[in-house]
């Protein structure tokens, strides 16, 4: 990728923005720009920023640049960087960190792969589990119905086999499911913390 | 042996066949499987991009039941394993989480001690049981059948409990304890495209694209999670296309495989539900019998 320059001004800075994001700010710090990760990512190749760059980025602390960027939302969270970064950063870890951030300041890029991951997780509140063909159903009505033309051919292809049971199952438990939810909600709003 | 069984949620939908066989093959070799009761989904990958808090509220309920069973759990799902296990670390490196853990519980009237251990079909199967055994149950030799073992990423990652990082063996042995003929292969556990198959279709083709080019000359394909196994069956026309060569090799999994040569009946393998058939290729073995 070519070299990028940015024209830095104080406002574009924020200098917490690694602590914000890493469970081990330390460490983020001690990136020593090896490459390691990017080589390591099975999706680099599609990225804006390699993983390095995006490292280089958090450290200066331009948050904007960062969070308005697409390469966490193309993590598959396959941790191949993790477990070869000689710094010991938790490189998948920060990718989560950053696309709940970018979600929480509404700048997400890849708005469709965020819609989906909380579409996931409003079908685990409403029944207690993951249901492939609610959450495709939901999903895709939140985001663009007509696609699902596109995933007919696969869809046919599980009926067929019965694997896409149309109905959803919820557990009995699923009210304990939703006072979970009800409580961390509860947390992070007296915490005032990033969900 | 017994074990708290947690088979998530693909295995009740699109990986029945996972399901039933890993049923089947731990009944066989003596191991008893006992489902957690009212277990809910994990939260898998996405819980951890939306909500930290109930990235780890989720996995930690399904363990409080377990502990209430007095078991350690298997999970057949390397993502289900992986958001399971991963509890305990994150308590451990987090003093501060274990009691906001303990609220969120609480608020679901449970308690969580933090005694269960967590652990992979694949590593119960490869060391609590041990290949000698599932030699020893053997009915049928897997001999001629090339096999490609396909590990995934979580199955391992990022925590390495039982097997290596990058080119794990565990399954290997197994294959080669039922005589397969393993086949090298270096791409293991590169990642499969997860759900970017879905959202971000392209990049998860090429994915997929880059696994199935390099299994060329064997029979099939062995996995151990189901989105790995729905992601190298479903798409290979698309792969195909891509790659501008035909692509039709069948992704069975383990389970499966150990029901074969274990000549279990065919109720117990499901072999209808796997995508591309792998009824050609077994005819290697002999299966069905007579044919």
């Amino acid at each position: 990728m070519a070299l990028q320059s940015f024209n830095l001004t104080r406002e574009m800075l924020d200098h917490s923005f690694a602590e914000t994001v890493a469970p081990d700010k330390e460490k983020l710090l001690t990136c020593i720009q090896c490459g390691t990760c990017t080589a390591s990512c099975p999706t680099a190749y599609a990225m804006e920023y390699t993983p390095r760059q995006l490292w280089r980025l958090i450290q200066v602390g331009l948050r904007d640049e960062v969070l308005r960027s697409d390469t966490f939302w193309l993590c598959t969270t396959c941790y191949s960087c993790t477990i070869r970064c000689p710094r010991g950063i938790a490189v998948t870890e920060t990718m989560a960190t950053l696309k709940r951030l970018s979600v929480a300041e509404g700048v997400e890029k890849k708005d469709r792969s965020a819609r989906f991951y909380e579409t996931f997780m409003d079908v685990v509140r409403d029944t207690g589990r993951m249901h492939e063909t609610l959450l495709m159903v939901r999903w895709l009505l939140r985001t663009n119905p007509l696609q699902a033309l596109s995933f007919a051919p696969l869809g046919l292809a599980l009926l067929r086999r019965g694997k896409m049971p149309l109905r959803p199952v919820s557990i009995k438990g699923v009210d304990q499911i939703r006072a979970m939810y009800a409580k961390v909600r509860e947390m992070e709003q007296k915490e005032e913390i990033l969900r | 042996m017994k074990y708290a069984y947690y088979p998530g949620c693909t295995l009740e939908t699109a990986a029945r066949e996972y399901d039933v066989s890993a049923r089947a093959v731990f009944r066989e070799l003596g191991a008893e499987l006992v489902p957690i009761p009212d277990w809910n989904c994990c939260g898998s990958s996405p819980a951890e991009s939306v909500d930290y808090l109930l990235s780890i509220a989720l996995p930690a309920r399904n363990l409080a039941l377990a502990e209430q069973m007095g078991l350690d759990i298997v999970a057949t799902c390397s993502s289900c394993y992986l958001s399971l296990f991963k509890v305990e670390k994150h308590c451990q490196r987090d003093p501060s989480l274990r009691p906001r853990l303990a609220e969120i519980l609480g608020a679901a009237g449970l308690t969580y001690r933090g005694t269960v251990r967590v652990r992979h079909m694949l590593d119960v199967i490869a060391n609590d049981i041990g290949p000698e055994k599932v030699q020893a149950r053997m009915r049928r030799s897997l001999r001629g059948l090339r096999v490609v073992p396909y590990y995934g990423c979580q199955t391992v990652r990022p925590f390495m409990e039982y097997d290596g990082p990058d080119l794990p063996e565990s399954m290997d042995r197994l294959l080669a304890a039922m005589e397969a003929d393993v086949v090298p292969y270096l791409y293991k556990t590169r990642c499969c495209g997860s759900i970017l198959i879905t959202s971000t279709k392209d990049v998860g083709i090429k994915l997929v694209s880059d696994l199935l080019a390099e299994t060329d000359g064997a029979d099939c394909v062995v996995t151990v999670c189901p989105l790995c196994q729905m992601n190298l069956d479903a798409y290979q026309a698309e792969v195909s296309r891509k790659l501008g060569r035909r692509v039709n090799i069948p992704v069975l999994y383990l389970t499966q495989l150990m029901a074969l040569a274990f000549d279990l009946p065919a109720q117990e393998i499901l072999l209808q539900k796997n995508i591309v058939s792998p009824r050609p290729v077994l005819e290697k073995i002999g299966w069905p019998a007579g044919s």
